[in-house]
C-alpha cells in the first residue's frame, strides 16, 4: 500500500522501520532526540526507541562521526546527523580521512558502514551559512558514496540502502524538499538502489543532468519547453558517486544535447565533472556545447532577498538556457 | 605512582598489581623487545632496505609495554604514528611488522600506509591514520560501540603531548566522559612535538589536569617506570572493564631520536638528550631485576639471542616477501 508522504515524513519513516527491524542501527546527532532535530526528521525515534539508540550528542562534529565510524568498525549501523552542510567542516578529519580511507588503509581489515545525514541547501532564507549545497567536497572522494534524493519516494528507499550499504554513505537532504517534495510512498521496506540515475521525464531533444532540489525546478522549466515544441528528458543524478556513467550517457546519446543544472558553485563543481564525461565518452554524439547552469562563485548564498535571489538557479534561467541549447 | 590531578587513581581502590616473577621478567622482556625491533627498524631505513619514513619510540618503551601489556586479544589500541612496537605488544607476528615496513604484499594492510603506520585488525590494532589525534576519536567511537554492545572490551588510545592541544582531543575525552566510556587515554609525554616544545604547546605543568575538565581522573606517572605505568594501566582497564568510564594517564618519557629518522633533532640540547638516557626504562629495570636476582648477564643475553633469532626471521620474511601488484592499488576501495 501506498500513501502520498512529504519527503521528511518518507525519511522518518524509513528510519523507524530500519532500527525496528535492525537493533544495531542507532542515530546520533544534535538535537536529534526530545526535540526530534530542527526540522523534526527524528520525530517520535527518541520516545519509542530511547536515549540509547536516539543520542542527542555533544555541540562538536567531529566526535559525532568518529563515535560512528568507531562504532561501525564493531558491528553496529550508526546514522549521524550534521544538521547544516555548513557545520560539517569540524567533522571533515574524521569524514574524509577516517571514513572515507579506513577501509582502504586496513586492506579490508576494518569496514565503514555508517550513514551520514546532511541537511543543505538555500531558498530559505537561511543565509551564508545555513544554506549551502556542498556536495562536491565529498564526491571528490573514493570510499564515500554521495547521495542526494529529489522525491518522497527516493527519501525512503535510498534511507533503507545507505543504511544496508557496507561503505560510508554521505545523505544530503536538500532542506526546500522536506515539505514540498510528496509522493507516493509504499508502507512496506524497499530499496532504492544507490548509483543508477532515475529518468524523470523522458524527451528526445535535449538532456538535463541535475540533482536534489534542482530536478523539481528542471521538470518545471521542462513543462515549459514542452509548450515550445521541446521535448527535455530530466535525469536524476540522485548518486552522486560513484557517477552512473552509463545511465548519465545513455540519455545524452539519445538527444544529442546536455544542459547541466546545479544550485552549489561552478567552479569545480559536480556540473564540471558530468561535463568532461560527456565531453570524454560522448564528443560525437552531441549536436551543440555542454551547458551549464549554476549558482554564482561567490562564497556562499548571502541573506539578503535580492542577493539570495541572485545566486539561485531558478526556473526562469532553465528555461532560457534551453531555449538557446534548442536553438543548436 | 604520583596522583597530581583530579580524582586520581590513586585514590580508587587499590588493586596492587600482581608482581610475580613472571610478570616482571614478561615486562622486561616486552620491554627489551620492542628496543631491539625498533632499533633494527632504523637500521633497516638507513640502509636504505625501506623508504618513507620512520617513527622510533625508543626510550618510550615502558609507556607502550607498561600500558598495553596485560590487554586481552579482544581489547582494541587505537595507536599513534610512533606507535608501531604497540602492535608487537598485542601480539601481532614480528614477521608482519617488518613486512609492513617494507610495504610488501604481507603485510597487513598490503602495502598501503607509510611504514610505522600499522595495524592489525586480527587483534584489534587499528591501523591509524597521519593525522594527530584522529585515532583517538575513532577508539573512542570503537569505545562507544563496545560498550553499546555490552562487552567489557576496553580501548587503549596511544598519542603524544601535541595531540592535547587539537579540537578532536578536547572532543573525543569530552565524549567518553559524557558516556563513561570504557577507554584509556595514554599521553605519551615526550616533551617534543617533532620540534616544539612543551612550553610552546600548553600552560600546564601536567597533562592529566585536562581530565579534569571532562569529569574523569587524569594521572601524571614516571613515564619511564615501567612497574609505573603498568599499575596505573591496568587499575584504568579494570575500571574501564567495569563500566566506571575511562582514564586519562599522562606518562612522562622522552624519545631518544628525532621526530623521524630524518630529523636530527638539532633543537634539542644534548645536555637534556644524555640527562633523559639515563633515566631510559630498559636498563633502570634491569636494576631491579637484577636486585632481585630474577636476571643475571646470562639470562640476559639468552633473551636477547632469542630476540635476535626471531627479528632475522621476520626480516628475512619481509625481504623475501612480493611487493603487492600494481593492479591491486584500486582494491579495498569500495566493501
Amino acid at each position: 500500500m501506498a500513501r502520498s508522504l512529504n519527503f521528511i515524513d518518507a525519511l522518518n519513516e524509513a528510519l523507524h522501520q530500519e532500527m525496528e527491524r535492525d537493533e544495531r542501527v542507532f542515530l546520533l546527532g544534535e538535537d536529534i532526540g526530545v526535540s526530534g532535530g530542527v526540522f523534526k526528521a527524528t520525530a517520535g525515534l527518541y520516545d519509542k526507541f530511547g536515549e540509547d539508540r536516539v543520542m542527542d550528542t555533544p555541540l562538536a562534529e567531529g566526535i559525532i562521526i568518529a563515535a560512528a565510524i568507531g562504532s561501525a568498525m564493531v558491528g553496529l549501523r550508526p546514522i549521524a546527523e550534521i544538521q547544516f552542510t555548513d557545520f560539517v567542516t569540524p567533522a571533515m578529519d574524521q569524514i574524509i580521512q577516517q571514513a572515507a580511507k579506513i577501509r582502504y588503509r586496513s586492506a579490508g581489515g576494518f569496514d565503514c558502514p555508517i550513514t551520514v545525514r546532511i541537511c543543505c541547501g538555500g531558498g530559505v532564507s537561511g543565509g551564508l551559512y545555513h544554506s549551502q549545497e556542498n556536495a562536491a567536497w565529498f564526491v571528490h572522494e573514493p570510499g564515500l558514496k554521495v547521495v542526494m534524493p529529489s522525491t518522497a519516494y527516493d527519501a525512503k528507499g535510498m534511507m533503507l540502502a545507505a543504511i544496508r550499504d557496507p561503505n560510508p554513505v554521505i545523505f544530503f537532504e536538500h532542506k526546500k524538499l522536506y515539505r514540498t517534495a510528496k509522493g507516493d510512498v509504499p508502507e512496506g521496506d524497499y530499496v532504492v538502489p544507490i548509483g543508477p540515475v532515475a529518468v524523470r521525464r523522458e524527451g528526445k531533444d535535449m538532456t538535463v543532468l541535475t540533482y536534489g532540489f534542482m530536478t523539481q525546478v528542471a521538470l518545471d522549466a521542462a513543462d515549459e519547453l514542452a509548450k515550445q515544441g521541446v521535448e527535455v528528458e530530466v535525469v536524476d543524478v540522485r548518486t552522486l558517486n560513484p557517477l552512473d556513467k552509463d545511465g548519465i550517457l545513455a540519455s545524452v546519446r539519445k538527444t544529442s544535447k546536455c544542459l547541466i543544472v546545479h544550485e552549489d558553485k561552478r567552479t569545480m563543481g559536480i556540473g564540471a565533472e558530468l561535463a568532461a564525461i560527456v565531453a570524454e565518452e560522448a564528443f560525437e554524439d552531441l549536436d551543440g556545447p555542454i551547458v551549464r547552469i549554476t549558482g554564482p562563485d561567490i562564497p556562499a548564498i548571502p541573506f539578503s532577498p535580492p542577493l539570495e535571489k541572485f545566486f539561485l538557479v531558478n526556473k526562469e534561467k532553465i528555461v532560457a538556457a534551453m531555449e538557446s541549447l534548442a536553438k543548436y | 605512582m604520583t596522583t597530581k590531578a583530579g580524582r586520581g587513581v590513586a585514590e580508587m581502590e587499590p588493586e596492587k598489581a600482581s608482581q610475580s616473577s613472571e610478570l616482571l621478567l614478561g615486562l622486561y622482556r616486552s620491554m627489551l623487545k620492542c628496543r631491539m625491533c625498533d632499533e633494527k627498524a632504523r637500521v633497516l631505513f638507513k640502509q636504505s632496505k625501506y623508504g618513507g619514513n620512520f617513527y622510533s619510540a625508543v626510550g618510550q618503551e615502558a609507556t607502550e609495554v607498561g600500558a598495553a601489556y596485560s590487554l586481552r586479544d579482544d581489547d582494541w589500541i587505537a595507536p599513534s604514528h610512533r606507535d608501531w612496537i604497540s602492535n608487537i605488544i598485542k601480539g601481532a607476528p614480528l614477521k608482519f611488522c617488518y613486512a609492513q615496513l617494507f610495504a610488501k604484499a604481507t603485510s597487513p594492510d598490503r602495502g598501503r600506509s607509510s611504514p610505522a603506520h600499522m595495524g592489525y585488525p586480527p587483534l584489534n590494532v587499528i591501523t591509524p591514520a597521519s593525522s594527530i589525534a584522529g585515532q583517538l576519536n575513532v577508539g573512542t567511537g570503537v569505545a562507544l560501540g563496545l560498550k553499546k554492545l555490552g562487552r567489557d572490551t576496553v580501548v587503549v588510545a596511544f598519542f603524544g603531548d601535541g595531540a592535547t592541544s587539537i579540537g578532536g582531543f578536547h572532543e573525543a575525552l569530552n565524549f567518553a566522559g559524557v558516556h563513561r566510556l570504557p577507554v584509556i587515554y595514554i599521553c605519551q609525554n615526550n616533551l617534543w612535538a617533532e620540534s616544539v616544545p612543551l612550553r610552546l604547546q600548553t600552560a600546564v605543568s601536567d597533562l592529566s589536569v585536562k581530565a579534569q575538565a571532562y569529569g574523569f581522573p587524569g594521572v601524571t606517572v614516571d613515564g619511564n617506570d615501567i612497574m609505573a605505568v603498568y599499575d596505573a594501566s591496568v587499575r584504568a582497564i579494570a575500571r574501564a572493564r567495569a563500566g566506571e568510564g575511562p582514564t586519562l594517564i599522562e606518562c612522562k618519557t622522552y624519545r631518544w631520536y628525532g621526530h623521524s629518522e630524518i630529523d636530527p633533532a638539532k633543537y634539542r640540547i644534548k645536555e637534556e638528550v644524555e640527562a633523559w638516557k639515563k633515566k631510559e626504562p630498559i636498563g633502570r629495570f634491569e636494576k631491579v631485576l637484577v636486585e632481585q636476582k630474577l636476571l643475571n648477564d646470562q639470562k640476559k643475553a639468552a633473551m636477547a639471542a632469542e630476540i635476535t633469532a626471531e627479528i632475522d626471521e621476520a626480516v628475512d620474511f619481509a625481504e623475501k616477501s612480493p611487493y603487492p601488484d600494481a593492479s591491486e592499488a584500486t582494491d579495498f576501495v569500495w566493501a
